[in-house]
């Protein structure tokens, strides 16, 4: 099965896949990632493309170059052209297409897939700075900080923490996301859900709408508008923030 | 007029069903001193109006007076009349499906259109929040019945009983019961509108779905009525494919429609029932004040969702199988091939029929499910992609060094390739449960699932449609518009989709009629695109349309098509076969001089003309 056209698109393929691995590392997609968990999530993001780009380029070469190089006259009374090969199947090519495609689906199942479980695992598993209890009522987010004893509708973090977020919901299923952090995690009344946040960068809602808490789970008539806005600020001001909520 | 008698009787029999059911509820209601509930009469008038619709339309002429000792009438109307009524015919069924599957995708496009319109700026316009629930969750499950239905209800029936040789399907009755099935479950979702509309999106989850307009529960009864006609039909294909092949006609001799038809039928016939339930378990709540599903009152929003992806995982399934197996039924034809590795493609179709099953929690990963699931889920999930990707090898080797016959049918099944390459690997991130987690809910996974289902499942549809058009109408359509469909399709397609990729990226979310002011700019450009997109649609009807009525005569076999349908005249007589046509080897024997794939027995038989015909 080497001949002229295997060459020819193999050759083809080397070259449109270098090309687009070199343009899409100049790729990029995501607003500014605000947590440690948001990086694993981008890096993860990159590393299937990577993965992606070459099975992406080897189809559409090997299509295109077919449309271009086997594209045939129909017979003169206007039907079918004259039969192509006999092939029916080819073992060898058979067996070694399904090496290297669960070769790469082993590799993305282990990388990002499993370490990147493992990394969130071992990001929630810091020492942990304090917690937020996080409600959701259709409407609105509220947000009790209960080692500082309060409450508000606003959701103010200090930079450089480990924050862990319990999530629950009053009376439909809604969803916790602040897309700067990257990761959701459910609001399902009658159950605690949580997710962590090492925060790692400061923001605020006006610059930068990414930091924002957005419903995420579709929960009636004003779910588009269940936002609530972050405010990610250095340990000083976060204090002040508090005590003036006192 | 007689063609118009059977429906309107369905209709009256409706009328008075509800009248009962609702009667009969409302009194029930009435005694239990709680007349403040008006859903139980709703529900109870709609199961009574179903029965009599059925009843009305040709269940009981055609079929239950037999149970009873009388004559059974068969349904018997010739010309176009008989496509209003309960024909037991394969193929009229197959038309009535087609058609009426075509005309709910109109609309449903439509309904995008309209959303697409309000999300061209930021805010509410054009409609208000809660009219975009409406419009969103309507488009959402109509496209899915037209995803679920089209091709197995459509073309699978319509085809796949002439592939095998056979002259109908295994239970005709029930074939047509499973359509009739239909037209209530599209009056439901037209009506839910003057009830307030519904605000769940397609997939019902309770405890909203348990709350909320009486929409609502006209969505979830819809939902579970489409349920029963999918388990019927995936019965009846099982059957069919089982008992009704020709002689000769042995397993490995099946054209790969028919093992795609097969391997989607046991899901629906399985899988569906849990979806059937988890519904019913919804309107219980609605209707009896039940709590399944309400956390704060012992019970659990998140067993509906597993429950619901357990059928839902499944059903992408159900879509894109039949999808595979037209792709590779085109492009064995018009690549004058064999289908390539065609007993690895078979095994492929069954992998995935055992994987889909249990990968349904990859859709809870931010669900609040027990994160000791998340692995396992994950890694059962990308071992999809290994069928999926013979599935691909399969393609590209049959065309590969084929002698390619550019017509529609094969532009939109190259075109299946193309798109559904784009929705297979994007899955990669959505099944990634880190990525997910960012993804999960926006409009990444939007154009995810548009570009399978539409991408893969709707090209093949329309390459299906092209496909099979001679075969059915008898008369082959316009070429040219064919074509200008085809790249007007492709081009806008992708054009619309893949902007939804990066906005999703960006940080907005999906199922929303408002968004930050910063993802206008896309959106706009979306929304154009989509616009020109629905255009590409007039030159499809149009030719659909007006071919039927003047288009020139197709002949038999006009592709110089080897399976068997195309070996009758176009199109078939009712009885599909004039004699029994036996199988000697499989229908892709291109390229060998000697190859045959079937013979009618030896001076009968329709012979059918030469392949080619006139073009
Ligand atoms: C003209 C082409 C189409 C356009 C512009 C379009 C656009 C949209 C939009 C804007 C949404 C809302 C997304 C969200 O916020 O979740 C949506 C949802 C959806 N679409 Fe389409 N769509 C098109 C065709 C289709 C087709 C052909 C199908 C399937 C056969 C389909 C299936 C769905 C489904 C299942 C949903 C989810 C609804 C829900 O979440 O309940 N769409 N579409
Ligand atoms: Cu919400
Ligand atoms: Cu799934």
């Amino acid at each position: 099965m080497i001949n002229r056209d295997t060459v020819t698109v193999a050759i083809i393929w080397i070259i449109a896949t270098v090309a687009v691995e070199i343009a899409f590392s100049f790729v990029d997609l995501f607003p500014a990632a605000a947590s440690e968990e948001a990086v694993i999530v981008d890096d993860a993001f990159y590393f299937l493309t990577y993965i992606a780009i070459p099975v992406f380029t080897f189809i559409l070469v090997a299509l295109s170059y077919s449309i271009i190089k086997f594209r045939s006259r129909p017979a003169d009374d206007g039907g079918p052209p004259e039969d192509g090969p006999p092939q029916r199947t080819h073992n060898a090519w058979v067996r070694g297409w399904m090496l290297v495609t669960s070769a790469l689906v082993v590799t993305v199942i282990i990388h990002p897939g499993l370490t990147g479980l493992w990394e969130m695992d071992e990001a929630a598993n810091k020492d942990l700075d304090f917690v937020v209890k996080v409600t959701g009522v259709q409407w609105a987010w509220s947000f009790n900080y209960p080692d500082q004893n309060i409450t508000s509708p606003e959701l103010v973090l200090p930079n450089d923490t480990h924050v862990r977020f319990d999530v629950t919901a009053v009376d439909v299923v809604h969803s916790f996301w602040v897309p700067a952090f990257r990761t959701k995690i459910d609001a399902v009344p009658g159950l605690t859900t949580e997710i962590h946040a090492n925060i790692t960068e400061t923001g605020n809602y006006d610059d930068d709408i990414n930091f924002r808490v957005q419903c995420a789970e579709l929960c009636g008539r004003e779910h588009a508008i269940m936002q609530s806005p972050v405010r990610v600020v250095e340990r000083a001001e976060f204090n002040e923030w508090v005590l003036s909520k006192q | 007029m007689t063609a118009l008698k059977p429906l309107g009787r369905a209709i009256l029999f409706a009328l008075i069903g509800f009248l009962i059911g609702a009667g009969l509820s409302a009194a029930l209601v009435e005694a239990a001193g709680r007349d403040e509930m008006k859903e139980p009469i709703i529900a109870g008038g709609y199961m009574f109006a179903l029965i009599g619709w059925l009843f009305g339309v040709g269940v009981w002429g055609s079929w239950v007076r037999e149970w009873f000792g009388a004559t059974v009438k068969p349904f018997h109307i010739e010309g176009w009349g008989r496509y209003l009524g309960f024909s037991t015919d394969h193929k009229v069924i197959g038309v009535q499906y087609g058609v009426t599957t075509i005309v709910i995708f109109l609309l449903a496009g439509a309904l995008a259109l309209l959303m697409r319109i309000e999300l061209a700026d930021a805010n509410s316009t054009l409609l208000s929040r809660t009219d975009y629930n409406t419009v969103m969750g309507l488009h959402g499950i109509m496209m899915i019945a037209v995803a679920v239905a089209a091709l197995m209800g459509g073309f699978a029936n319509y085809v796949m009983p002439l592939m095998i040789g056979a002259d109908d399907v295994a239970f005709p009755r029930l074939n047509a019961l499973s359509f009739w099935i239909v037209p209530p479950v599209a009056v439901l979702l037209i009506l839910t509108p003057l009830f307030g509309g519904m605000d769940t999106g397609w997939t019902g989850y309770p405890p909203l779905s348990s709350q909320g307009p009486t929409g609502n529960l006209l969505f979830l009864m819809a939902f579970t009525t489409f349920g029963l006609s999918s388990i019927l039909g995936g019965l009846n294909f099982l059957a069919t494919i089982i008992t009704m092949r020709a002689p000769g006609m042995t397993w490995s001799r099946i054209p790969i429609f028919v093992w795609a038809v097969f391997a989607a039928s046991l899901i629906s016939l399985t899988a569906t029932q849990f979806v059937a339930y988890a519904l019913l378990m919804v309107i219980f709540e609605r209707v009896f004040g039940m709590h399944f599903f309400d956390g704060t009152i012992g019970g659990d929003a998140i067993l509906f969702e597993h429950v619901f992806w357990f059928y839902s995982h499944p059903a992408v399934y159900v879509m894109i199988l039949p999808a595979f197996g037209i792709e590779l039924e085109i492009l064995s034809h018009f690549a004058r091939k064999p289908v390539f590795a065609y007993k690895w493609v078979v095994r492929a179709f069954f992998s995935i029929v055992g994987l889909s099953f249990v990968v349904w929690a990859h859709h809870l990963f931010t669900s609040g499910m027990s994160s000791e699931l998340h692995g396992p889920f994950m890694v059962l999930t990308e071992l999809i992609s290994i069928p999926t990707g013979v599935v691909f090898l399969a393609a590209v080797g049959t065309i590969w060094r084929g002698r390619l016959w550019l017509k529609t049918p094969m532009l939109f099944a190259m075109g299946v390739i193309a798109n559904f390459l784009i929705g297979g690997l994007t899955g990669l991130y959505v099944a990634d449960v880190v990525t997910d987690l960012n993804f999960q809910d926006t409009y990444f996974v939007v154009a995810h699932f548009h570009y399978t289902i539409v991408g893969g499942e709707i090209f093949a549809l329309m390459g299906a449609i092209y496909y099979w058009y001679p075969k059915i109408t008898g008369r082959m359509y316009s070429e040219r518009l064919g074509r200008i469909h085809f790249i007007g399709m492709m081009v806008l397609y992708n054009v619309t989709f893949i902007p939804m990729f990066i906005v999703g990226a960006q940080g907005m979310n999906r199922r929303v009629a408002d968004y930050p002011a910063e993802f206008e700019n896309l959106n706009m450009f979306i929304t154009v695109s989509s616009l020109l997109l629905g255009l590409a649609f007039i030159p499809f009807v149009y030719n659909m349309v007006n071919s039927w009525i003047r288009g020139r005569k197709a002949g038999d076999n006009p592709w110089g098509a080897r399976t068997l349908e195309w070996q009758t005249t176009s199109p078939p007589p009712e009885e599909n076969f004039e004699t029994q046509p036996v199988v000697v080897e499989d229908p892709y024997g291109y390229g060998d001089p000697d190859a045959k794939h079937f013979e009618f027995p030896s001076g009968s038989g329709h012979v059918a003309e030469p392949a080619g015909g006139d073009d």
